[in-house]
């Protein structure tokens, strides 16, 4: 009797610590990730990922700058017609894009409105990457005749003329705004708005909570995250190799690559994608070399001094964080994606003989099947 | 935090450059070096930072010698890299700092993706171009 209460104790041990064991180990339920795809998996956080201010900003992070340019950024007085404002495309109600293929200023540009989260992060801006500084690309919009169609000039008067921008220019720069030459005024005009744009971060999401939750080992919230978004997390990280380029927390190596989508925005039109954007960045005043960076050391400009212009860059976009991408649909440079469906079945059938010769040679047609791709669209919505 | 990273390679580069330089004829090179010789040319070469990071900048220090029955200097040294199974390589052309004959350190290299890279080093006898290769994995 004693003998058998013993291996009735020994049995129920084993129960318990198998219990213990399947509650308490990485990947409990019906996806199991092998340590290699749990290693892989948690690269992609914590979440959010701590900043510093930017260097070649004097007003990043400066509370004052901040609520000036959230000011200027709803302000319509920045546009030509007084008819529109950084947020009439960069939507707060629509995760700070306009929900359309592409955007649509003054008259329409020929590519998709970038969602605003988590531009800290960025090395390069806009799609072709042609600014190197969010300020900079903060002057893009102001002056391009497609989008808010202004001039310095135009920026200086207006921001005298408006009473409470006025006011705000003071405080932040410490003159008035009629002090300044124009050039003057429209960097720093530019400089508030980027100091504002780097507090859009985007918030934890499902994904967060299941990294963390597989990190500490918290078998709830493993158990949590959905089958279907565990499937698609394996092949994202394994065999789609999607996380080759959108790796990370923030889901992107910043740079650029060819996949294969269309080059020509409109008959006779050619989107030169990089190889274009490298070149504007080049003939910038507002690079980082210039003398508008605030960085006396010109730590900041490092990537701007040797990044590399290549015939590979022709048709070569920025790779997108996917942080929010439900949200933010359409997709890709043109928009020409509708949903993350067809985006996930343009990798599943990628059409080779459109890639650049020297492009990335991983792009392989995935040949999905429909669960493959459902599951790989359940987990983008889960970021 | 990339700006510290240029920073810090470029101060630590600065301030043991010295001690790592010695003669292109002397092959007892520092330990920490990585050394490679074939193809008629010998190069050490060590990295700043040492673990390099995927997406950041970093600096390569070279000795490199044109090897024979006299060891010298090379007129020229090139270094690049890249991913041969992706077919592409970096986005970021190195500059070129001269610390002496045969004596050089490249700032501004960037691998920009996961995965084995490979360095490129021509060692230049005049018109002669001597490759040498040597690879490397970058993880996460």
């Amino acid at each position: 009797m004693r003998r058998q209460k013993f291996r009735y104790g020994i049995g129920r041990l084993l129960l318990i610590a198998g219990a213990a064991t399947m509650l308490l180990g990485a990947s409990p339920g019906t996806v199991p990730f092998t340590d290699d795809e749990t290693a892989l998996i948690l690269t992609h956080g914590p979440w959010p990922v701590r900043t510093a201010p930017d260097p070649s900003n004097r007003v990043s992070g400066v509370k004052q700058a901040i609520a000036f340019g959230r000011k200027l950024f709803e302000n319509p007085a920045l546009s030509v017609d007084r008819a529109r404002s950084c947020a009439t495309c960069h939507d707060a109600d629509r995760t700070f894009t306009d929900g359309k293929p592409r955007g649509i200023g003054v008259s329409a540009v020929d590519r998709n409105t970038i969602a605003l989260h988590n531009m800290r992060l960025n090395r390069w801006y806009g799609w072709d990457g042609k600014s190197d500084s969010l300020w900079a690309q903060s002057i893009a919009p102001i002056l391009d005749t497609r989008e808010l169609g202004m001039t310095p000039d135009a920026v200086k008067a207006r921001i005298a003329a408006t009473p409470a921008l006025a006011d705000g220019y003071w405080h932040v720069f410490g003159n008035a705004v009629a002090g300044h030459d124009a050039e003057t005024a429209l960097v720093n005009v530019a400089k508030a708005l980027a100091a504002y744009q780097e507090t859009i971060v985007s918030g934890r999401s499902t994904f967060d909570l299941f990294r963390d939750a597989l990190a500490a080992g918290g078998p709830a919230g493993i158990a949590a995250y959905p089958d279907t978004a565990k499937r698609g997390l394996k092949l994202f990280v394994g065999r789609g190799r999607c996380d080759r380029c959108h790796f990370g927390p923030n889901f992107t190596n910043g740079e650029f690559h060819d996949i294969g989508l269309p080059h020509f925005p409109a008959p006779g039109r050619v989107d030169k994608g990089r190889y274009g954007g490298i070149k504007l960045l080049r003939a910038s005043r507002y690079n980082l070399l210039g003398q508008f960076n605030d960085d006396s050391t010109r730590a900041t400009a490092g990537f701007t001094r040797h990044v590399r212009l290549t015939p590979k860059n022709w048709g070569e976009f920025r790779v997108p964080s996917l942080r929010n991408v439900s949200k933010t649909a359409p997709y890709m440079h043109d928009g020409g994606k509708a949903t993350l469906e067809i985006v996930v079945r343009h990798y599943s059938d990628i059409p080779e003989d459109r890639l650049h010769q020297d492009s990335e040679k991983l792009l392989k047609p995935l040949n999905l099947t429909d669960g493959e791709i459902a599951d790989l669209v359940a987990f983008l919505r889960t970021l | 935090m990339r700006k510290v990273a240029w920073g810090i390679a470029v101060v630590t580069l600065l301030a043991t450059g010295a001690g790592f330089a010695d003669q292109c004829a002397k092959d007892d090179m520092e330990a920490t070096a990585t050394r490679l010789k074939e193809n008629g040319a010998i190069v050490a070469f060590r990295t700043y930072p040492r673990v390099i990071a995927i997406g950041k900048p970093f600096s390569i220090e070279v000795i490199a010698c044109v090897d024979g029955e006299k060891r010298m200097a090379p007129s020229r040294i090139r270094i690049d890299a890249a991913m041969p199974m992706h077919g592409h390589g970096m986005n970021y052309l190195p500059s070129e700092r001269k610390l002496g004959p045969g004596h050089s350190a490249f700032d501004g290299l960037v691998f920009h993706m996961p995965g084995n890279w490979q360095y490129t080093f021509d060692v230049y006898d005049g018109d002669k171009r001597r490759r040498l290769t040597q690879k490397v994995t970058i993880g996460r």
